[in-house]
């Protein structure tokens, strides 16, 4: 297991971090636009992807979506990080179905005594849940760019979502850096004591890396709580307060909805 | 014969790309139904069973918090944490690669299945809205197999094993195993349900099932040990806290 496997945790932590919409330059037409608006106009949309028969549509969708992500200029490595998974798993789903489901035969071969079935209508019923994953992560994936986190959180407080929930998503958003660090600085002591240079000790070393970052939510959470305490806290966060809608924004994403329905219908 | 020849080709990448999905990457996205994938009535549907669960953690989360006012500091910590394992690189022996735990063994048996359920939501909106682990319109399905499906395992077996005066290594270890197993066995049915569209579900279910077995059956064993790991550490070293959480009585405490 140890010593030739795993990318480390360090890399994770890259990842994780490079994936968050604050590391990206932020400055373009969409991160201007009203977090309410973006959500709302997301949701509009994947509920449109998801219920759409056929391929035009989550195509296009992913084709603008796409188009936005260019224009922003989001760094080539974060974009790939971000759709390898969705472009992967897309591809083996089409796959399954073509070779594993379906009745209208496309083509029929026997090798090594197993035989094996392409079917059309498989194939094009993975085509269409392909098409509708990359669509859909790709609005997803748009969202996530052009809007940082608290925005986010500020729009969910609006659309009712309960703000207990908004809390944890802070507290959880916040400590992710800080709990990460600490697994880092935790892992690479067992690594330089070679806690992972074999089956058993990596499964040990790993469980009380698993372990300490628990104490260290309990440790971090009383201290947060005594600072935040000092600071006024009474159980609750404020949240970020909206400015009223753009009129403009709004019209422009009631038109955008609109179109987009159009082309659904069609 | 061309034509048998390319099929052939076509086949070995075919077999390639099944083998690479099944045993190699797999477990890479294995943990979280994909954004997108499921239809929209199927979507509707686990948000719809989601939500009363989720409903009643924030209710439970309320009542706790207004007696002590470190708890959702210690909730959305714990979300953190959960976050983090679930991203942490795990080696699966038999796959020769790495696979991810999904980390909720250990806030069910330290807060109880319903906060876990909370736990589990706020990691997965953070990792779908930002990782692509996961997705927003899958939300409410990876909500009901991990967050519920996962948390109430792990809480059962442990609660369950402890009466039955198991030590805390054996009962962290099964509790781990179950939540993780629990965890896949819910979304082997939920992905099963979504995308077999005329096709019979259960000859579906059932290869989705044994898909995720070489990967996930050692996995379970490996968030197993995670788990007895953690909750053992946690005896060792703060005692208190567990008695706190009541997850064992003043008595067990050896000084």
């Amino acid at each position: 297991m140890g010593r030739k496997t795993c990318p480390s945790i360090t890399l994770q932590r890259e990842t994780i971090m490079e994936l968050f919409s604050e590391y990206f330059k932020k400055d373009h037409l969409l991160s201007r636009v009203d977090a309410r608006v973006k959500l709302g106009v997301s949701l509009f949309i994947l509920a449109m992807v998801l219920s759409y028969k056929g391929l035009a549509f989550p195509l296009l969708i992913l084709s603008i979506s796409l188009c936005l992500c260019i224009r922003m200029k989001i760094p080539f490595k974060v974009f790939l990080l971000r759709f390898s998974e969705p472009v992967f798993i897309a591809s083996v789903v089409i796959l399954l179905k073509f070779l594993f489901s379906g009745q209208e035969t496309m083509f029929s071969i026997k090798i090594w005594g197993i035989t094996i079935t392409g079917h059309k209508d498989g194939l094009m019923d993975g085509l269409q849940i392909g098409s509708r994953i990359l669509g859909a992560v790709s609005v997803v994936a748009l969202l996530g760019f052009s809007t940082p986190f608290t925005e986010i959180m500020a729009g969910l407080s609006w659309f009712r979502i309960p703000k207990g929930f908004i809390e944890i998503l802070m507290f959880a958003y916040r400590y992710i850096f800080v709990l990460l660090e600490d697994a880092m600085v935790i892992y690479n002591a067992q690594k330089n004591r070679l806690g992972y240079s074999n089956i058993r000790r990596g499964l040990s070393s790993f469980g009380t890396l698993s372990g300490s970052l628990i104490l260290k939510a309990f440790e971090h959470s009383q201290n947060t709580t005594t600072a935040m305490l000092q600071r006024g806290y009474d159980g609750n966060i404020p949240m970020l307060k909206h400015k009223p809608f753009k009129l403009a924004e709004v019209a422009a994403s009631i038109l955008f909805i609109f179109a987009m329905g159009l082309v659904w219908k069609i | 014969m061309k034509t048998k020849r390319l099929m052939s080709k076509i086949f070995i990448l075919s077999l390639f790309t099944v083998h690479y999905s099944l045993f190699t990457v797999s477990d890479a996205h294995a943990m979280h139904i994909s954004e997108g994938i499921l239809p929209f009535n199927w979507a509707a549907l686990w948000f719809a069973v989601a939500i009363p669960f989720v409903a009643f953690g924030l209710y439970r989360l309320k009542k706790f918090s207004n007696s002590d006012l470190s708890f959702k500091p210690l909730v959305g910590l714990m979300a953190a944490v959960v976050f983090i394992i679930s991203c942490m690189p795990v080696p699966v022996p038999t796959a020769g690669t790495c696979s991810h735990p999904t980390g909720i063994g250990i806030p069910a048996i330290l807060l109880g299945p319903a906060i876990s359920v909370v736990i589990a939501s706020a990691a997965l909106l953070i990792q779908a809205l930002f990782l692509a682990h996961g997705g927003l319109t899958t939300w409410g399905a990876n909500i009901i197999s991990m967050g519920i499906m996962g948390s109430f395992a792990g809480y059962l077996t442990f609660r369950g094993l402890r009466a039955l005066k198991a030590n805390l290594w054996i009962a962290g270890f099964m509790a781990g195993l179950f939540a993780d197993w629990a965890t896949y066995f819910m979304t082997s049915v939920e992905l099963a349900s979504g995308i077999r569209g005329d096709s019979p579900f259960l000859p579906l279910f059932w290869k989705i099932l044994i898909a995720f077995i070489p990967t996930q059956l050692p996995l379970g064993i490996l968030e197993g040990a995670m788990t007895a790991g953690m909750v053992v550490l946690l005896y060792k070293k703060r005692p208190d806290l567990l008695v706190k959480m009541r997850v064992i009585k003043a008595a067990e405490v050896t000084v």
